[in-house]
């Protein structure tokens, strides 16, 4: 499957909702996420102090981001951890392979990372010719399929299982024949047990970043991480410069909040901190330890007054609930972060002119902002960005004049009126049986889905009809 | 590394958060005092656990289903661990071999006709590890790494035992932060802090939840009275 691009949002839409069987596949996963996760927020009262408590660690550690993280620079090199600083991911990607270079370095195994995918690390490490393992069972599957992750925690939710039954047995060395997914499971287990075991390089993204120690965290179901970073002579960690935290302490309350958000269980099964490279007579452990802190697009949201963007944990909630995504799937977006996060990050990430479109999809109906663990108002940066796309005009022409004619419109109430009424006698002309199938000028809605039939009168009638109707009844 | 490039991409990094947040203040006693308020809410912000006592939270969290894969039972002393190791094995049709950890305290026990020292690369064994610490909030068990504590030890088998002194359990994920912030400032932080809630589990094929995904599949806690 080819990476779809961002500025072609409405043609990865159209391609999207074409798919008969998408929307069904990615609902699977994401109903069952809400339904779980619904219940992990009624099992746990305190989930609101929770949330308040760590949305403040998140807003304090951006608050003073220079001292954390040179705080964490500073421990992390006494860990006896190489720290790398990079300003782009292209830069970043640069650093990771000149290590592996360095190290000869044939096979790599990599934990699942959405930064890494950010920074483009899959594609510069195939291109360089290193064999690269993607160990997360999501990930080895969409590695398997050639595609990009069309979600943050369940990258390979558009696939079937019988997608995923054709691409083991063709590409496992002992697949399995049985159907069953406990099987399938089992053959990727016999699969990458001995790519574990024989990499050179095992690279991981972090969950947090712990300042006061220089720790990075992992937190994985798999238990992949550990089976990346421990076998290997070095380890790589790649991690945003958002990821910061001021200690353990201030990580265990979004942990708290990260996998009710994300699974809807209580705690992931694997949290990890890694302090450095093994110790001396340490029983296993890399050698080397190297950490590349990444900034791409991060600090420019701090100087747009994005900076409450910083505080996403990377959870999938805002996505599991966004009625968009739940029709259009991750790929549409033509981004590595889909969703409503995902239309904020990209505009940082890549740019605000090839990434409006989908600042635009938004229904604003504040689901996202409702979930997110960490209360992010990504309704209000939306429009925030929304407003600035309109003023660097990236909006094509037709809208713009649209959009203006609507204003002229709305300024004069008697004849907003009139073509309302008009609108409404328009669209009775093309329905049948409460749903209008096509119609003059709105093929973008009816190409995927009827429009529902207005009311016989407008907003402005029924409210006067019924204002009338109290004020004759009141006498 | 290419120093150069390493100096100005940090450099660029610092000013680029400077130019954001010119006003910041850099007092350490005050952003120390911060930091320190936002952990005072964390007693309002946890969930209640399962029973006031730490290992009684531990065990009724984990016999309620709440840690997947995972059982545990109550010995009374370590000689008991060898009996509940046999019992472990028959239960699931294994054969009389496991690796256990290479710790004194495990290793000089009577294992009797049980072989201890399997090759766990090898898919289909049992490990028994000797876990630092046990948290009721979440049913894990604590392991770092060190000379006597591979971490692969925990990742490798199928089937997991880990023995938990009853003394170091735990109530939240906030009490074993501290030790770890004690360790630190004796320099004693080990490479590794596992927090293990669980087994080796995947949701990634149409949302099923599969165990033993890489690691374990069935995971037994044996928390040990004497210690
Ligand atoms: S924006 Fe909020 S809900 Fe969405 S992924 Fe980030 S933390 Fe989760």
């Amino acid at each position: 499957m080819h990476a779809n691009k961002p500025e072609n949002f409405y043609q990865n839409v159209t391609e999207a909702l074409a798919q008969p069987d998408l929307k069904m596949i990615i609902r699977r996963t994401t109903d069952k996420a809400e339904t779980k996760r619904a219940e992990a927020i009624a099992n746990f009262p305190e989930f609101e102090k929770a949330r308040q408590q760590g949305q403040k660690v998140k807003d304090h550690t951006i608050k003073y981001m220079d001292h954390y993280l040179a705080e964490f620079e500073k421990n992390a090199a006494a860990q006896g951890t190489i720290v790398h600083w990079a300003s782009t991911g292209e830069e970043a990607s640069k650093i990771v392979l000149d290590i592996c270079r360095q190290h000869e370095a044939k096979k790599v195994t990599r934990s699942k990372s959405m930064l890494g995918e950010e920074i483009g690390l899959s594609h510069a490490l195939d291109n360089s010719g290193i064999e690269r393992v993607e160990t997360d069972l999501a990930e080895h599957i969409i590695q398997l399929a050639g595609d990009p992750p069309s979600h943050i925690v369940w990258p390979a939710m558009h696939r079937s299982r019988e997608d995923v039954i054709k691409l083991f047995r063709e590409f496992h060395k002992d697949p399995t024949y049985s159907e069953e997914i406990t099987d399938l499971v089992r053959s990727a287990r016999r699969d990458l047990r001995t790519k574990f075991l024989t990499s050179d390089i095992g690279i991981s993204g972090s969950n947090f970043l712990l300042a006061d120690s220089g720790s990075s965290c992992t937190v994985t179901n798999e238990g992949n991480a550990e089976l990346t970073i421990t076998p290997p002579k070095v380890h790589i960690v790649t991690a945003g410069i958002e990821k910061l935290v001021p200690s353990m302490a201030h990580a265990v309350p979004l942990l708290r909040l990260l996998t009710r958000s994300a699974t809807g269980g209580e705690i992931t099964q694997y949290i990890t901190f890694h302090n450095g490279p093994k110790r001396p007579n340490d029983a296993d452990g890399p050698e080397e330890c190297h950490i590349v802190l990444v900034d791409n697009g991060r600090t420019k949201m701090l100087a747009d007054g994005m900076e409450e963007m910083l505080r996403c944990i990377r959870c999938g909630a805002c996505m599991n609930h966004c009625v968009v995504y739940k029709h259009i799937g991750g790929h549409a977006y033509g981004s590595v972060y889909p969703g409503p996060m995902g239309s904020v990050l990209t505009p940082h990430l890549d740019s605000l002119k090839v990434a409006n479109k989908q600042t635009h999809a938004c229904t604003l109906n504040g689901r996202c902002e409702e979930v997110c663990p960490v209360n992010i108002p990504l309704p209000k940066l939306l429009r925030a960005l929304r407003a600035e796309s309109w003023q660097k005009k990236y909006e094509p022409l037709t809208n713009r004049y649209v959009v203006k004619a609507y204003a002229q419109l709305a300024k004069r109430p008697r004849m907003f009126q009139f073509v309302s009424s008009c609108g409404v006698v328009f669209m009775k002309l093309f329905s049948r049986q409460g749903w209008i199938k096509s119609m003059p000028f709105t093929g973008g809605w009816t190409r995927n889905r009827d429009l529902i039939e207005p009311e016989s009168k407008t907003f402005m009638q029924q409210y006067k009809a019924s204002k009338k109707a109290k004020s004759s009844g009141g006498r | 590394m290419d120093n150069k490039r390493n100096n100005e991409s940090r450099e660029r990094i610092f000013n680029a958060i400077k130019a954001a947040a010119p006003t910041v203040s850099m007092d350490l006693d005050i952003i120390q005092k911060e930091a320190q308020d936002i952990l005072a809410e964390s007693e309002f912000a946890r969930p209640k656990l399962l029973a006031e006592d730490a290992p009684e939270a531990l065990v009724n969290r984990i016999n309620a289903g709440l840690v997947i894969g995972t059982s545990c039972e109550i010995v009374a002393s370590l000689e008991d661990l060898p009996h509940s190791v046999n019992q472990f094995l028959n239960k699931y049709s294994l054969p009389p071999e496991l690796k256990v950890q290479n710790v004194p305290k495990l290793q000089s026990l009577n294992w009797e006709s049980l072989s201890i020292d399997v090759d766990l690369q090898k898919d289909n064994t049992v490990g028994m590890c000797w876990a630092e610490y046990g948290v009721a909030e979440t049913g894990s068990f604590v392991v770092h790494s060190s000379p006597e504590m591979p971490i692969l030890l925990n990742f490798l088998p199928l089937y997991l035992i880990a023995v938990i002194p009853k003394s170091k359990i735990l109530h939240y994920m906030d009490d074993y932060a501290l030790i770890a912030s004690e360790i630190a400032n004796r320099g004693e932080t080990p490479r590794n802090m596992c927090l293990i809630s669980g087994v080796s589990g995947t949701t990634d094929i149409e949302g099923v939840l599969v165990q033993g995904a890489h690691g374990p599949e069935i995971s037994h806690i044996i928390i040990v009275e004497d210690q």
